[in-house]
């Protein structure tokens, strides 16, 4: 590999060393390492397919015997130009790209980008959808929470919490399924609303995982919070202090777990938060277990508020009125899970040729947004995810910059992991969370 | 696990009402005259001069009053040369008049300042030519534009000045050029079709055609 010419730094790792003492090593010479490396550090690779490491991510330690002075993350490995990708389609594709980013969290993408493209439009979207959106982003939540204990629970050597949790994910991601189509990426929330109402069976689905999820959560919590195992490996690991979290930027169950109540639910309520009453919870133990206990009680919190938004379901239409935005137009859902109405077909092919050419120019252009620049942010499982948005005024994004909380979060792990040994350094990573499809883009 | 009320005192909490977006301007402007303001959609935006960018960020973490003590994003825009600029959106649609008062040819990197504690946000926008495009870098000021600055250095070719480690992060080292600015090639080829009729490439399409 080599630097750009412009870049400055001539090595690669000049951060972690004089390059003089590299010592490039393969295969069964283990002793001549030990040799060497007596009085000075050894650079190990981890990743970028490590097990441990969620996904393909490289962090390159500094080690000194088994204590890791540094660690430098190496990311990139997953990037697809989502950002420029967008600049090429439609406002109203966008919610198909932006929702592949951080896969585990798909609806908080969709949300956040379709919020900040309706506050350049300056249109309100329908109660209806907006309690529908926080139905299925609380649902998300927890179904990410839940990747993350199961995901966590194998690093650390509780492979039970990894089928568990998989499995009670997979009944959230069925709900998910049959409202959007897709388990994941579902492109369901658009601007303007929503991609279609939900299904007659909504509420029904909602309340066998509302009667099925305490049950579960309970059984993690017995499961593991006074596992010994479990205790041992994640108490006082990866201490970081709320001051140190404002300077690297760090948002979400780390910085509640270090004493901060910062959620942005709460902070600037969007999509109708404000009538919820929930807690956020924190602790001030700022270690990987009190972010543990923080998700736990976050996935708790989160049923109550499905409970009342599921409760205050108000009816009327899922898009805005607005025929030059809302798309596609009227759409019922078929038996076979697609399908259009009869009657509106009815209405574009057989009476109105307005109709008509409204429709399939909304398909092919989409519609312009006012030319400005908004930052719209919500609070994601991971922390605050944000959409620098800026239009020219044309049918497509002139610029959509995505703050991914995994991607700002990941720069506390060097932080967290120094002076902790090479084991703690996967703890440090499970209880960052990080999720590679977010940080890569 | 205790949820919030129960707690002893967090480190900070809430404390403090927010400013309003004329309270947070006017602290601004009365201490930096050369700083224009500007609200659109109830966001605030500073226009800094490049030479100032420093100070009116420091400013902005350490005065009592705008206390932002975290720098929740970092974003880079590419303003080229070109018709496609939009200095007025002409109101076909029915909705409002919008201004984007940028001049052409510029990098316009933006910084979002969130106070936590007393929970508004600030945006400063600072610009710079696209020829040779320099900005001081805040990595001395908030750590978290480390990485921030080393994305907006890897996709735009903004040369962040004091910035520890400046080297690409997303895409491959040994990649040329930055794909996010808007003169990046992206390679496409025509699309033909009958009667001599033809689709060009996505970036040599007229962004502007299909709006009424």
């Amino acid at each position: 590999m080599s630097t750009h010419p412009t870049t400055g730094p001539s090595s690669d790792f000049a951060e972690l060393g004089d390059p003089g003492d590299e010592l490039f090593v393969e295969g069964a010479d283990w002793e001549s390492v030990v040799d060497a490396v007596e009085d000075s550090t050894l650079t190990v690779n981890m990743g970028p397919q490590h097990p441990s490491t969620h996904g393909v991510l490289r962090l390159v330690l500094e080690l000194e015997g088994e204590i890791v002075k540094g660690l430098t993350p190496i990311i990139g490995y997953l990037h697809t130009g989502i950002e420029k990708n967008a600049e090429y389609r439609t406002w109203t594709q966008g919610s198909t790209f932006f929702t592949r980013m951080d896969y585990l969290s798909p609806l908080f993408n969709e949300a956040a980008y379709c919020m900040g493209v309706e506050r350049l439009l300056d249109i309100e979207v329908p109660e209806r959808a907006q309690a529908v959106r926080v139905i299925l982003m609380e649902f998300n939540r927890i179904a990410s929470h839940l990747v993350w204990l199961a995901t966590g629970g194998m690093e650390l050597g509780t492979t039970t919490m990894m089928t568990f949790g998989f499995r009670d994910r997979e009944h959230i991601l069925d709900l998910f399924e049959s409202q959007s189509g897709l388990r994941m990426n579902h492109a369901y929330i658009r601007p303007g609303g929503l991609a279609q109402d939900v299904t007659h069976d909504f509420v029904e689905r909602c309340e066998s995982l509302l009667e099925l999820l305490p049950r579960k959560i309970a059984e993690y919590e017995d499961l593991l919070l006074h596992n010994p195992i479990w205790n041992h490996r994640m108490r006082d690991v990866g201490v970081i202090t709320a001051e140190e979290c404002y300077e690297l930027g760090v948002t979400g169950p780390l910085l509640r777990a270090a004493g901060v109540p910062w959620d942005l639910r709460k902070a600037r309520p969007y999509s109708g938060y404000e009538q919820y009453d929930f807690e956020v919870p924190t602790d001030t133990a700022a270690d990987s277990y009190a972010r543990f206990t923080v998700r736990l009680e976050e996935m708790r919190q989160s049923l109550r508020i499905i409970r009342q938004a599921l409760d205050a379901l108000p009816g009327g239409p899922v898009m805005v009125e607005d025929k030059r935005i809302a798309w596609p137009s009227q759409q019922a859902l078929g038996p076979d899970g697609i399908g259009n109405d009869p009657e509106y077909i009815r209405h574009i092919m057989g009476e109105s040729m307005e109709s008509l050419i409204n429709h399939f120019k909304l398909v092919t252009q989409g519609f312009p947004v006012p030319a400005g620049q908004v930052y719209e942010a919500v609070e994601s499982p991971r922390g605050e995810l944000g959409f620098a948005i800026t239009s020219s005024g044309t049918n497509k994004p002139y610029r959509v910059h995505v703050r991914d909380p995994s991607f700002v979060n990941l720069q506390a792990a060097d932080r967290m992991s120094r002076e902790h040994s090479v084991a703690d350094v996967i703890v440090v990573v499970a209880s960052l969370d990080p999720v590679m499809g977010g940080v890569d883009r | 696990m205790s949820p919030t009320p129960d707690l002893p005192s967090p480190q900070r909490g809430l404390t403090g009402a927010p400013l309003s977006l004329e309270q947070l301007e006017a602290r601004v402007t009365e201490r930096f005259d050369d700083v224009r303001a500007d609200v659109l959609r109830g966001e605030l935006t500073l226009f800094v001069p490049p030479e100032r960018l420093l100070e009116v960020v420091a400013f902005c973490r350490d005065d009592e009053e705008l206390s932002c003590e975290m720098l929740a994003d970092l974003s880079g825009v590419h303003w080229p040369e070109g018709e496609h600029v939009v200095e007025r959106q002409v109101s076909t649609t029915g909705w409002p008049d919008y201004r984007v008062s940028r001049e052409q040819g510029v990098i316009e990197v933006l910084y979002i300042l969130r106070s936590v504690t007393r929970n508004h946000v600030v945006r400063i926008s600072a610009g710079t030519q696209d020829t040779d495009p320099r900005l001081p870098s805040v990595a001395g000021i908030y750590p978290t534009a480390n990485f921030h600055e080393r994305e907006v250095y890897d996709f735009f070719g903004v040369e962040f000045e004091g910035h520890p480690n400046l080297r690409r992060i997303l895409m491959p080292d040994d990649w040329v050029g930055h794909p996010h600015r808007k003169d990046y090639p992206l390679g496409g080829v025509d699309v033909e079709y009958k009667h001599d009729k033809h689709i060009p490439p996505p970036d040599e399409r007229d962004l502007r055609e299909v709006v009424e």
